[in-house]
C-alpha cells in the first residue's frame, strides 16, 4: 500500500465513518493481520471503541477475519474496498438508469447499510418510495420485491458467505468466529418471501391498521414474534458486476467515438450476450458466431445480414484490434479482446493527459515513440518534425515526469556510456501505474481542499443552516411575509455571496473527485487485467 | 588517491558519457542553475479542461453530497467519546449507567454482533425516530422515558448518547428547533454517562 493510498483511505473512512473507525481501519491498512488485542494496544484507543470500530468496518466490508491457531481472531483490512467509496455515487447511478428509482435506492441501502436482509431492504426501499409519493399512495412489497429479484438475476446483488452450520459435534467450546463460505450456485438464489404489506409513511398517523404492530418503541419485541424468514441470508451489492457494466459502456463509447452508431450497437450487442457466459477477468469473450448476433440485434435495428457482415469486418480490420475475427464457421466467429480495449483506453487516457498536461507538441512526440516503440533522440526530431532544441526539451520534460523512459542499448560489453545506445520508450503498464499514484494523490488533495474550505466557513455555514431551520419553522405555523423576510435578512449579502462562493467551489471539488474516480477506473482495470494475463 | 580530494584534481569537470549523445552540444548554454526548492504550487501552462457538466453530472454530484451527509447521520459513524468525568464530585444520581451492564456488554459484544448488527442499527434508527418525534416535549418527560429505554436495552444507548454528546458540529439537535431558545438549547442532557 503506498502512502498515497493510505492517505486518501484516512480521508475517506473519516467522512463517512468518523475518527475512531479511521484510526483502527488505517492501522489495519498500514500493519496487515492483527488480532484484537494488539490493535488496542498500538494504537492506544480503548478495547470498547477498538470493538465498535471493527464491527463497523467488518459490516461494510472492509475489513475481514479469520480465525488462527489456537483460537486466536486476526483482522485483516482491505485497502482497494476501502477506496470503492469513491464510486457509491456511480453504482447508484447506473442502477437508476437500468431499472430506474426503486432499483437505485435498493443499491443505495445495500451500500450505506454495508449488508442487509432481503426483507429489511424491501421494507426500507418501500418506506423511502412512500415518502416521495403523494398523500394517500404506498408503495407495495411486490413492486420492490421483483425489483430486487431482477437486480439478483443480473448478479448486481449477491448473497453474502453464509455461517457454516458444521456437522461434526464439537465437544466444548464453539469456534471464536464463524467460518463464512458461499457456494457459487447459491450466491444469486432469492430465498422465498411472502412480503405482503405496504411501505409506512414516518409521522402519518393512519397507517396504524389493527393488527399491524406500531412502528415505535416495542419494536424488538414484534421482531421476536414474527420470525423473520430469511433470518442469516444477507445481500451486499456486488461490485465487481458494476465494474463489468462500466468497462462495457467504455469500450462501447469508445467504438461510437471511433466509428459510427451502428457499430457501438453491435458491439454493445455482442458484449451483452457474453454478460453470462464470460468471466469478468477474461482476456477475450467467447466467439460469437455471426448469425447469433445477428438474431440478438435489438428489435429497432433492422440492418440487413451483408451489412452486419460489413460492420462486423470493418471492426475486425481496426488497428485498434476491438474485435477479433476467430473462425469462419457460422457465418464468421467474432470475439471481443477485452484485454485489448483496456489497453487502448489506457493508453488514449495516457496521451490525453500528456497533451493536457504539456501541451500538442509533446503528445505527437508522445504518440510517435509509442508507434514506433524504441526511437533515438535525432529520430524523433526526425519524425515528429519539431526542431532540435524544443524537441529535446519536451523529451527531458516528459522523462522528469516518467511518462517516457530510457531503455539503454550497449554496444560493448563494457556498457561505456559513449558507446551505447540510448533510446526513448513508453512502459505503459508502468506509466499507467504512475498515472494512478498520481489519481490517488489528487482526490486526497481535493478531498483535504474541500474540508479546508469547509472548516474556514464553518461559523457561517451553522448560521445559515439555523436561520433556514427557523424559516421552516415559522412557514410550517404560518408566518407573515413581513417576519419571513426579516428573519432572511439576518444573513448580510457579503454573507451570502460568501456562501454562493463556498457552494460553487465545493461543486467543482466534487466534480473534480467524480472524474478523477473515473481516471483511476480506467486505470486500475487494465493493470489488474494485465496482472491478470502474466 | 590522488584522485581523491573532493575531486579537485585533474579530471575535474569531466563526464562519463559524450555529451553530444545526450543532445547538449559543445556552447550551447546551459539552463540556470535551480537555487530553490521547486514552487509549491508550480505555475499552470495549460487550462485544465472544463468539468462535465448536464443532466448525468449534476446528478451524480448531488448524489454524491447527499451520500456524505446520510452517512454521516446512520449509526455507522462513531464520534469520539465524552471524556469520563470524576463522579466522587458529582452526585451519585446524575451518574445512570449501573456497573453490572457494563461487564455484560463486554463479554457478548464481539460474538453476537455479527448476526446482531443489523436489528441494533434499525433499532437506533427506530429510536432516533421515535425520539426526534418527541424532541418538542418537556426535556424531564425525555428523560424519564430515556431512562425507561435504557432498563430495556444495552448497547444502543451509547450511539445515542453520543449522538447528544457530538463535540463536533452536528446540525440534527438544532434541526428541529423552533427558534424560541435559540442559543442555550444543547445543554439538555448532557452530563450523562457514556458507559
Amino acid at each position: 500500500m503506498t502512502q498515497a493510498e493510505i492517505k486518501l483511505c484516512s480521508l475517506l473512512l473519516q467522512e463517512h465513518f468518523g475518527e475512531i473507525v479511521e484510526k483502527i481501519g488505517v492501522h489495519l491498512i498500514r500493519t496487515g493481520s492483527q488480532p484484537l488485542r494488539v490493535i488496542a494496544h498500538d494504537t492506544g484507543t480503548s478495547l470498547d471503541q477498538v470493538k465498535k470500530a471493527l464491527c463497523v468496518l467488518i459490516q461494510h466490508n472492509l475489513v475481514t477475519y479469520q480465525v488462527h491457531k489456537r483460537g486466536v481472531v486476526e483482522y485483516e483490512a482491505q485497502c482497494s474496498r476501502v477506496l470503492r467509496m469513491l464510486r457509491y455515487p456511480r453504482y447508484i447511478y447506473t442502477t437508476k438508469t437500468l431499472y430506474s428509482d426503486t432499483g437505485e435506492l435498493i443499491v443505495e441501502e445495500l451500500l450505506l447499510n454495508g449488508k442487509l436482509t432481503m426483507s429489511a431492504v424491501i421494507k426500507k426501499v418501500a418506506d423511502r418510495l412512500t415518502e416521495t409519493m403523494e398523500d394517500g399512495k404506498t408503495m407495495d412489497y411486490a413492486e420492490v420485491s421483483s425489483t430486487f429479484v431482477r437486480l439478483a438475476d443480473t448478479h448486481f446483488v449477491q448473497r453474502c458467505p453464509l455461517v457454516a452450520t458444521t456437522e461434526s459435534s464439537d465437544p466444548g467450546l464453539p469456534p471464536p468466529a464463524p467460518t463464512l463460505v458461499i457456494n457459487e450456485k447459491d450466491m444469486y438464489l432469492v430465498p422465498k418471501l411472502s412480503l405482503i404489506g405496504k411501505g409506512k409513511r414516518r409521522r402519518s398517523s393512519d397507517e396504524d391498521a389493527a393488527g399491524e404492530p406500531k412502528a415505535k418503541r416495542p419494536k424488538h419485541t414484534a421482531d421476536n414474534k414474527e420470525p423473520i424468514p430469511d433470518d442469516g441470508i444477507y445481500w451486499q451489492a456486488n461490485l465487481d458486476r458494476f465494474h463489468q457494466h462500466f468497462r462495457d459502456q467504455a469500450i462501447v463509447s469508445a467504438v461510437a467515438n471511433r466509428m459510427d452508431q451502428t457499430s457501438s450497437e453491435i458491439v454493445r450487442t455482442m458484449l451483452r450476450m457474453s454478460e453470462i457466459t464470460t468471466s469478468s477477468s477474461a482476456p477475450f469473450t467467447q466467439p460469437l458466431s455471426s448469425n447469433e448476433i445477428f438474431r440478438s440485434l435489438p428489435v429497432g435495428y433492422n440492418i440487413s445480414k451483408q451489412v452486419l457482415d460489413q460492420y462486423l469486418t470493418l471492426l475486425a480490420d481496426d488497428p485498434l484490434e476491438f474485435v477479433g475475427k476467430s473462425g469462419d464457421s457460422g457465418g464468421g466467429m467474432y470475439v471481443i479482446n477485452l484485454h485489448k480495449a483496456l489497453a487502448c483506453l489506457a493508453t488514449a487516457t495516457l496521451e490525453s493527459v500528456v497533451q493536457e498536461r504539456f501541451g500538442s507538441r509533446c503528445a505527437r512526440i508522445f504518440r510517435l515513440v509509442l508507434q514506433k516503440k524504441h526511437l533515438e533522440q535525432k529520430q524523433v526530431e526526425d519524425f515528429a518534425m519539431i526542431p532540435a532544441k524544443e524537441a529535446k526539451d519536451m523529451l527531458y520534460k516528459m522523462l522528469s515526469e516518467n511518462f517516457i523512459s530510457l531503455q539503454e542499448i550497449p554496444k560493448t560489453p563494457d556498457h561505456a556510456p559513449s558507446r551505447t545506445f540510448y533510446l526513448y520508450t513508453v512502459n505503459i503498464l508502468s506509466a499507467a501505474r504512475m498515472l494512478l499514484h498520481r489519481c490517488y494523490k489528487s482526490i486526497a488533495n481535493l478531498i483535504e481542499r474541500r474540508q479546508f474550505e469547509t472548516k474556514e466557513s464553518k461559523r457561517l455555514l451553522e448560521k445559515s443552516q439555523r436561520v433556514e431551520a427557523i424559516i421552516a419553522s415559522m412557514q410550517a405555523t404560518g408566518a407573515e411575509e413581513a417576519q419571513l423576510q426579516e428573519i432572511e435578512e439576518m444573513i448580510t449579502a457579503p454573507e451570502r455571496q460568501q456562501l454562493e462562493t463556498l457552494k460553487r467551489n465545493v461543486n467543482k471539488l466534487d466534480a473534480s473527485e467524480i472524474q478523477v474516480d473515473e481516471t483511476i477506473f480506467l486505470l486500475e482495470s487494465y493493470i489488474e487485467s494485465t496482472m491478470k494475463r502474466q | 588517491m590522488a584522485s581523491r580530494g573532493g575531486g579537485r584534481g585533474r579530471g575535474r569537470g569531466q563526464l562519463t558519457f559524450n555529451m553530444e549523445a545526450v543532445g547538449i552540444g559543445k556552447g550551447d548554454a546551459l539552463p540556470p542553475p535551480t537555487l530553490q526548492p521547486s514552487p509549491l504550487f508550480p505555475p499552470l501552462e495549460f487550462r485544465p479542461v472544463p468539468l462535465p457538466s448536464g443532466e448525468e453530472g449534476e446528478y451524480v454530484l448531488a448524489l454524491k453530497q447527499e451520500l456524505r451527509g446520510a452517512m454521516r447521520q446512520l449509526p455507522y459513524f462513531i464520534r469520539p467519546a465524552v471524556p469520563k468525568r470524576d463522579w466522587r464530585r458529582l452526585p451519585r444520581e446524575l451518574k445512570i449507567r449501573v456497573r453490572k451492564l457494563q461487564k455484560e456488554r463486554i463479554t457478548i459484544l464481539l460474538p453476537k454482533r455479527p448476526p446482531k448488527t443489523t436489528e441494533d442499527k434499525e433499532e437506533t434508527i427506530q429510536k432516533l425516530e421515535t425520539l426526534e418525534k418527541k424532541e418538542e416535549e418537556v426535556t424531564s418527560e425525555e428523560d424519564e422515558e430515556k431512562e425507561e429505554e435504557e432498563e430495556k436495552e444495552e448497547e444502543e444507548e451509547e450511539e445515542y448518547d453520543e449522538e447528544e454528546h457530538e463535540e463536533e458540529t452536528d446540525y440534527i439537535m438544532s434541526y428541529f428547533d423552533n427558534g424560541e431558545d435559540f442559543g442555550g438549547d444543547s445543554d439538555d442532557n448532557m452530563d450523562e454517562a457514556i458507559y
